[in-house]
């Protein structure tokens, strides 16, 4: 137990680590040095101020229809539209932390293009070489045999990837979950921002934060380069969303018009000759790039579901034939598996020739009779997930499942051992939240969003995504979660210069940070 | 044996379609036992067609119609030249077919899917025929393709494409394509990797099998079934007539079960039904010249399979049970939330916008 | 601009100049019933609201009792029927949500407000207890977003889409009110003041006319070019738009639109009034739903009216 000590500021009282590994505050009680103007400027705020700078938040968040919907089972009228909470203390990032990160997420997802690409259009090249077995890929429930010979420009198949990163105990960032289908909340982290300086502007006199309002013009770029050749040097990008009735309906929209671009459904779309187009009240105009928020199986019902009113018929044709390009890729799905996760650091090794900058989990295999024998042994110790889902789905956690649960995860395991894998318990690491009129740590973990186009970029910071439950380790959205504003330092802290960085990219940081239009944080100098 | 294929399908509407988006695998293959000699595939009403390969190896023709029309023509015109299986001179046993490279190398053939997702009865009955037979593969291969011949009894029209497997089975009848997904279940039950393979067959009867006598005939297109034997490759086998895969079955291609080598499988928009009227000509011509290949599939080596790898184990589960909304498939998209059943309710005589999932009331102002 | 965006923005338009009409038309049937005697009559001018709103079958089948709570329930926030001023919200709401991405933020606040209020009053409380409030309410909120939309929307094809939705809409319940009214072939001064007054149109009458005419009504409500409610105005505006939309000159729904507009122009009132007027005004109706359907057809059609059939052949059987 650590209380944080030597603070003035009435927050900090009485805040306690509990052992933890906390962002805001070292093992020592002792602020962190990158939190330290974030606290003073907290210092000059009563509790009242801030209750009501959360209540601005959220009437503002549901006025403008930022929100995900919670859908009634069977009738429309009493589907429940909610804001995706927001606490109010953000989460900073070093610069040389930040430095760290993002060149650990473009050899991770550097790695992971490549392997897609040597699945589908390669030849396979890593079985062949021994470095992944041939039979985990095949019995992935993401292996899409459909996307063989499926050109995607520039092998950028994960166009848009959200690494999900924890710390551990000590403070070391890992990779917990790729996520290369259609991975969301890039809105929250672009909303969370404009929002924050909206309500606490103080917050950000102090800090040069690396700004993020920059996603959708970073999107738009990676998006055209991947066009197909003929669509030559400024391809159509549309944004194609399953409907207003998605859960992630408002952010199809919010990258729409971050992009300036259509977002269409599936019946907007048509293809002839196996060229797309969309229906406009001019007719019929051609589509190059389609960024895509619709499950594979939806996307063509010739090819996938036949009953899918989603997709666009024909639509995998006119992909193998060059004439559009779909991203994500379809097919990334068998590297989400958990199973084919333990071994992305191999692939960094096999395509990249380099050792991996952030370390997974450790992982264990549960097909391999001597690692399954052990975590049998450890069930009550360990987390238990299943390769397919996202989301914390069917996720067993050892120290707190009753021996009902543990038993029955020791069958499925038995009965299915491909499809299921162990990890030690990681308690991520917590961050103080304002909790009534204090604050109290509570767990959190980082969505960083990387983009592959002619290079693979990272947007600064991500999604921190917090359990507001107290105690809890689940911080998706539908189960309690919320989040937070996440800053990536545009320097180290206590230091004045520009972090490595090259000056011409320094001035830009210097004058970004506060661009969103008419807003001027009080007393910045 | 040289054969001229006309495979011509006819699709009929009741009403105006105004569009359909189609994929033919009507193309026969080339393989170790069989060389394609030339192809060619038309549409009514006119449409361009992208060809392609597919995973399995099969030639996919891709097209599609914009304009309205009531009916729709598909016609592939096909010269092949055939030469059938040969009975492998290895005898490898039982034990093989756990060997860590072969599992790997043929693990989709392992699996289950919705057309070979087989329970207790079906593995206790392949189970019986290879015990008879032990410890030698292709003798089991053999007995399950007799074992499967026996047990069911042709009857056309007696089942529907989607029937499962176990229904198949405990209903004793069905088709060529029943006959094939039960004995590539009946061999993945018991470790040995088999694969539905499309294609014609020169026959006058698809029960029977003899060669037909006179040079041409009219008939569907047939399924028949392959099983790997560890050391020797595929092996050719249909149960429907009880024969080894011969220079009378003229193959398309293969693939886990039907769904991966479906002659003919698209969608089309329209208020209406459909009829369809496939019909294969098949005439058999005159050889041009004596062929053979040496050519073998490579082969990959990854030492990985765990030799206690249960695979297969699993029941296959449809993960998105056919019928649902607009609504409940945007639902479903990326999270694994409510599906809602209610409809919804129609209107007043007032115009209303259809609402997305609502059908049909576009033109009823 | 996407046919199926240009589609949700026309019905936007029409859904809430819908929820405004209704709630007009229960506003001004209250309190005329207010001053009147209970029975036969309030059974009848209930009726010809649920008539005016094209719920009437609806309404029958609903097996709701015919009174003046039950109608208005019914038309404020049934959930079950879909042209209830909740639900009109609820789906201008919906489509604008599906265009979300064209509309400024101010206007889809402004209409998101509207729903979230109605959303979260008691509705049937405020029927019961405080009609007349509710019911300027909604036409506030309805016009507070026609406002927005007014003074901040560039006017692009966007803003036409909505407002040709807005102005058929308007232009098919005005005549829809007229003929219900005219269908009565009572010369009760109350009821004609009441339908007057729905269309806020009762103050310009008094200016207008010293005494009760029926022309004068036809006059003012159906072929006035300056009164912002009547028929043809609205139908001059939809036509303005429908020339800016169109690029091609033969479009029916222009065409059909230019004929109805010049018809009703040169129409001469005192001809218009007697035994034909209620066929007329039927004639009318089905004109502006004739044009409706055009721009329909012209400028909506994606895939929404066809089904999707999967084809497959099956192996095995005997040829045919």
């Amino acid at each position: 137990m650590h209380t944080v000590g030597g603070m003035s500021g009435k927050w900090f009282e009485g805040y306690t680590t509990d052992g933890f590994f906390d962002e805001a505050v070292d093992g020592g009680g002792g602020l962190r040095p990158h939190y330290e103007s974030i606290a003073s400027t907290l210092d000059a705020l009563d509790p009242a101020d801030l209750t009501r700078a959360e209540r601005r938040r959220n009437a503002a968040f549901r006025t403008q229809g930022i929100t995900f919907t919670v859908y009634a089972e069977d009738d429309e009228s009493t589907d429940i539209e909610r804001t995706f909470p927001m606490d109010l203390v953000p989460r900073v990032i070093p610069a040389d932390e930040w430095a760290f990160l993002e060149r650990g997420l473009i050899q991770r997802v550097t790695a992971l293009n490549r392997f897609l690409d040597d699945l589908y259009v390669g030849g396979m090249q890593i079985v062949k070489d021994g470095v992944v077995p041939r039979w985990l890929l095949i019995t992935s429930d993401g292996f899409t045999p459909e996307a063989f010979g499926v050109p995607v420009p520039l092998g950028a198949r994960c166009l848009v990837a959200g690494i999900d990163i924890i710390r551990d105990d000590q403070g070391a960032y890992r990779v917990l979950e790729d996520n290369l289908r259609c991975p969301s909340g890039i809105s929250y982290v672009v909303e969370n921002r404009s929002a924050l300086m909206r309500v606490l502007p103080q917050l950000f006199a102090t800090e040069q934060v690396q700004p993020v309002d920059q996603y959708g013009s970073m999107l738009l770029h990676a998006l055209q380069r991947v066009g197909p050749p003929a669509a030559g040097d400024s391809p159509t990008v549309v944004v194609l969303t399953p409907g207003i009735y998605n859960s992630a309906y408002f952010e199809h929209v919010f990258l729409a018009s971050q992009m300036g671009v259509e977002l269409v459904e599936g019946r907007d779309l048509v293809v002839e000759d196996h060229v797309v187009y969309m229906r406009t009240t001019q007719g019929l105009r051609r589509v190059d790039v389609i960024y895509r928020r619709i499950d594979d199986d939806y996307l063509d019902p010739v090819v996938f579901r036949p009953d899918s009113a989603l997709g666009v018929p024909g639509l995998m044709a006119a992909a193998r034939a060059g004439n559009v390009t779909i991203a994500n890729a379809v097919g990334n799905g068998v590297a989400d598996d958990k199973a084919v996760y333990a071994f992305v650091p191999e692939m960094i090794r096999y395509y990249l020739g380099e050792e991996p900058i952030i370390d997974n989990v450790e992982t264990f295999l549960l097909w391999d009779p001597d690692q399954r024998a052990t975590v049998l042994d450890r069930l009550d110790q360990l987390v238990v997930k299943p390769v397919a889902e996202a989301g914390g789905y069917g996720l067993v956690i050892g120290p707190h499942a009753t021996d009902a649960e543990l038993a029955a995860a020791r069958q499925q395991i038995l009965d299915d051992p491909r499809n299921y894998i162990a990890q030690e318990v990681i308690s991520l690491s917590r961050h103080p939240c304002l909790v009534e009129d204090h604050l109290e740590g509570r767990h959190v973990d980082l969505r960083p969003f990387v983009l592959s186009g002619e290079d693979v970029e990272v947007v600064p910071g991500g999604l921190t995504r917090v359990a507001l439950r107290k105690g809890s380790l689940v911080v998706n959205s539908s189960r309690g979660g919320g989040s937070k504003d996440t800053w990536v330092l545009a320097h180290a802290a206590g230091d004045a210069s520009a972090d490595g960085e090259d000056p011409g990219e320094a001035t830009e940081v210097l004058t970004a940070p506060v661009r969103t239009a008419g807003l001027h944080p009080v007393g910045r100098r | 044996m040289r054969f001229d294929v006309r495979y011509r399908t006819v699709f009929s509407y009741d009403e105006q379609v105004s569009e359909s988006q189609n994929e033919l695998r009507a193309c026969p293959t080339t393989s170790e036992t069989q060389r394609l000699l030339d192809y060619r595939v038309t549409i009514q009403p006119a449409a361009r067609v992208f060809s392609s390969v597919d995973a399995w190896g099969t030639r996919v023709d891709a097209f599609g119609i914009r304009r309205p029309h009531d009916s729709m023509t598909v016609i592939a015109e096909a010269s092949v030249e055939t030469s059938g299986s040969v009975m492998p001179a290895a005898a490898p046993r039982l034990e093989a077919l756990r060997q860590k490279g072969f599992v790997d190398e043929y693990v989709e053939y392992l699996q289950r899917d919705r057309h070979t997702d087989f329970g207790a009865e079906i593995a206790r009955a392949a189970a019986e025929q290879v015990d008879l037979v032990a410890p030698d593969v292709i003798g089991a291969i053999l007995a399950i393709h007799r074992f499967v011949g026996q047990t069911l009894r042709y009857t056309p029209g007696s089942t529907e494409v989607g029937i499962a497997v176990d229904d198949v089975f405990a209903g004793g009848v069905g088709v060529c394509q029943d006959y094939a997904h039960l004995a590539v279940a009946m061999c993945r039950s018991v470790g040995i990797p088999a694969r539905y393979v499309s294609g014609y067959l020169f026959t006058e009867r698809d029960d029977v099998g003899s060669p037909a006598e006179t040079d041409a005939v009219v008939v569907q297109t047939h399924a028949w079934f392959e099983a790997a034997v560890p050391g020797a490759g595929w092996l050719g086998l249909d149960p429907t007539n009880g024969q080894i895969a011969s220079e009378h079955h003229v193959k398309i291609g293969h693939g886990r079960s039907y769904d991966d080598v479906q002659p003919l499988r698209g969608v089309y928009l329209g208020p209406g039904n459909s009829d369809v009227e496939p019909v294969v000509e098949i005439r058999r011509v005159p050889p041009i010249d004596l062929w053979r290949s040496g050519a073998n599939v490579s082969v990959s080596a990854v030492d990985a399979v765990p030799a206690d790898l249960p695979l297969g184990v699993r029941r296959y589960s449809d993960p998105h049970p056919s019928g649902s909304s607009i609504r409940q498939q945007q639902l479903q998209q990326q999270q694994t939330g409510a599906v809602r059943t209610g409809s919804l309710r129609s209107g007043h005589d007032l115009p209303e916008r259809p609402a997305p999932g609502k059908r049909n009331q576009h033109t009823r102002t | 601009m996407l046919a199926r965006t240009a589609e949700y923005l026309f019905w936007t338009g029409r859904y809430l100049e819908r929820a405004e009409d209704t709630a007009r038309l229960l506003d001004v049937t209250y309190h005329r019933l207010l001053e009147a005697t209970p029975g036969h009559e309030e059974v009848e001018a209930w009726l010809d609201v649920l008539r005016a709103v094209g719920l009437a079958d609806e309404f029958e089948v609903s097996g709701r009792t015919l009174d003046g709570w039950s109608v208005s329930e019914y038309l404020v926030l049934d959930p079950a029927n879909r042209g209830s001023i909740r639900q009109c919200v609820t789906q201008a709401r919906s489509n604008a949500r599906g265009v979300r991405e064209l509309l400024a933020v101010e206007l889809w606040e402004a209409l998101n407000s509207l729903h979230l209020d109605l959303q979260s009053r008691d509705l049937a409380l405020d029927v019961q207890l405080q009609p007349h409030e509710l019911y300027g309410l909604i036409r506030q909120g309805v016009q507070s977003v026609i406002g927005v939309v007014d003074g901040t929307w560039v006017r692009d094809d966007a803003w036409r889409f909505f407002m040709l939705g807005l102005l058929l809409e308007r232009a098919e319940m005005g005549v829809r009110s007229l003929r219900i009214r005219q269908s009565r072939h009572d010369e009760d001064v109350h009821e004609w003041f009441a339908t007057l007054r729905a269309a806020s149109a009762l103050g310009a009458y008094r200016r207008r006319y010293a005494t009760f005419e029926p022309e004068a009504l036809i006059e003012l409500l159906l072929l006035s070019s300056t009164l912002p409610r009547s028929v043809l105005f609205s139908l001059r505006g939809a036509e303005t738009i429908l020339t800016d939309l169109v690029a091609d000159e033969r479009s029916l729904s222009l065409r059909l639109l230019g004929r109805l507009r010049a018809e009703l122009e040169f129409a001469d009132p005192i001809e218009l009034v007697g035994p034909g007027l209620e066929s007329t005004l039927e004639v009318v109706e089905a004109r502006i739903r004739e044009v409706a359907a055009a721009v329909a057809a012209e400028s909506f059609l994606y895939r929404v009216d066809l089904g999707l059939h999967s084809l497959h052949l099956v192996p095995g059987g005997d040829p045919r």
